[in-house]
């Protein structure tokens, strides 16, 4: 990996980093997500520093070119990440039903007292 | 015959059946209690039933008709009453037909189903509709060994035990058709069915409409399935 490369996706996996430190810091960004996000902006920088690993990696799965298996796994990365999203959503749409259900039902309680 | 029976409404700007449904209500059944489940109406229908003097709960937003008549059935069991009965608010259902839901509650089912099939000279929808009950009456008979000719029919009266499972936190809201019913068998509850006539619902926005009769036809097959295969927990809290 020639250096100028490693110094600009470097420089993004940094930013990266900061800018989800400094969620978490305004708490704009719940801690028990977090984790997640530095593990990705981690990983951006290993593979930038262990570009061999990369290889390695594209051996092992059978791929021809990093180039591919860097794709391959970050869209299914990306796929499981917006699954985990549906999840959520699922749990927060029933959470947001029973809460509707509740006010609906203590609002009629205060009514008809 | 003093039972104390709820007649849960869900209503979703109907403002323009609203009236005729409570008014016949009140003629066919002036004992029993109607509360109308506003369901984010934009129309007025809320107001509407509380001037005609029902109880009322309103969402504060459009939740969909599984979760409105959850809704309902909750208020129910909060003021213990002993049936709840489910009724269209676009005036399909007829009152005459709440009675033998009732007696056959009294009987102990849990949970009495009006059907349009066992009912003489009744409207039956068009041949699609018909098509989408026939294949999950034969789904819900492989599923659950139940032979009901309804069992999407909205139409029902829930003892004190089919009041419970209406108002679990995982029951389906969406739709609580066969699903509901998969559910029920599954939590050993009974499950009957009686006739009961169904006319042509005045309102085109009624629930299972046009191009969405796909998405539904899809959507309850798949609901089925996971009733089916759901985790015990389900049935509890």
């Amino acid at each position: 990996m020639p250096i100028r490369q490693k110094i600009f996706f470097l420089t993004i996996a940094v930013v990266l980093l900061l800018v989800i430190l400094e969620l978490v810091r305004r708490r704009r960004l719940r801690v028990e997500y977090s984790w997640l996000w530095l593990a990705s902006a981690l990983t951006i920088v290993l593979l930038i520093l262990r570009y061999d690993l990369l290889i390695w990696i594209t051996g092992l799965v059978g791929a021809v070119i990093p180039t591919s298996t860097l794709f391959f796994f970050s869209i299914l990365y990306l796929a499981l990440l917006s699954l985990n999203y549906s999840v959520r959503l699922s749990d927060l749409t029933r959470q947001v039903k029973e809460l509707a259900q509740e006010v609906a039902l203590l609002r009629s309680d205060k009514d008809e007292r | 015959m003093n039972d104390r029976v709820l007649v849960v409404i869900p209503v979703w700007n109907e403002a323009s059946n609203l009236h005729g449904v409570v008014m016949e209500l009140r003629g066919a059944r002036p004992d029993d209690d109607l509360l109308v489940v506003d369901d984010g109406s934009t129309d007025g229908s809320g107001e509407m039933a509380r001037r005609l003097g029902c109880r009322v709960v309103t969402l504060p937003f459009r939740l969909g008709y599984g979760a409105a008549v959850q809704a309902g059935v909750k208020y129910g069991l909060r003021r213990e009453y002993e049936v709840t009965v489910t009724f269209d608010g676009d005036g399909q259902h007829d009152p005459a037909d709440v009675a033998p839901l009732l007696e056959a509650v009294r009987e102990g089912v849990d949970v009495a189903l009006g059907s349009r099939f066992l009912a003489p000279e009744a409207y039956h929808g068009g041949l699609l509709r018909q098509g989408g009950r026939r294949l999950f009456s034969l789904l819900l008979r492989l599923l659950t060994g139940l032979r009901l000719t309804d069992p999407t029919s909205g139409l029902k009266a829930l003892g004190p035990r089919g009041q419970a499972l209406f108002a679990l936190a995982r029951f389906p809201d969406r739709f609580p058709d066969a699903d509901a019913l998969v559910l029920a068998r599954r939590a050993r509850l009974v499950v009957a069915e009686r006739p009961a006539r169904m006319r042509r619902s005045q309102n085109r926005h009624s629930m299972h409409g046009g191009g969405r009769a796909v998405a539904y036809t899809f959507n309850m097959f798949l609901s089925l399935l996971v009733a089916a295969a759901g985790r015990e927990s389900d049935l509890r809290g």
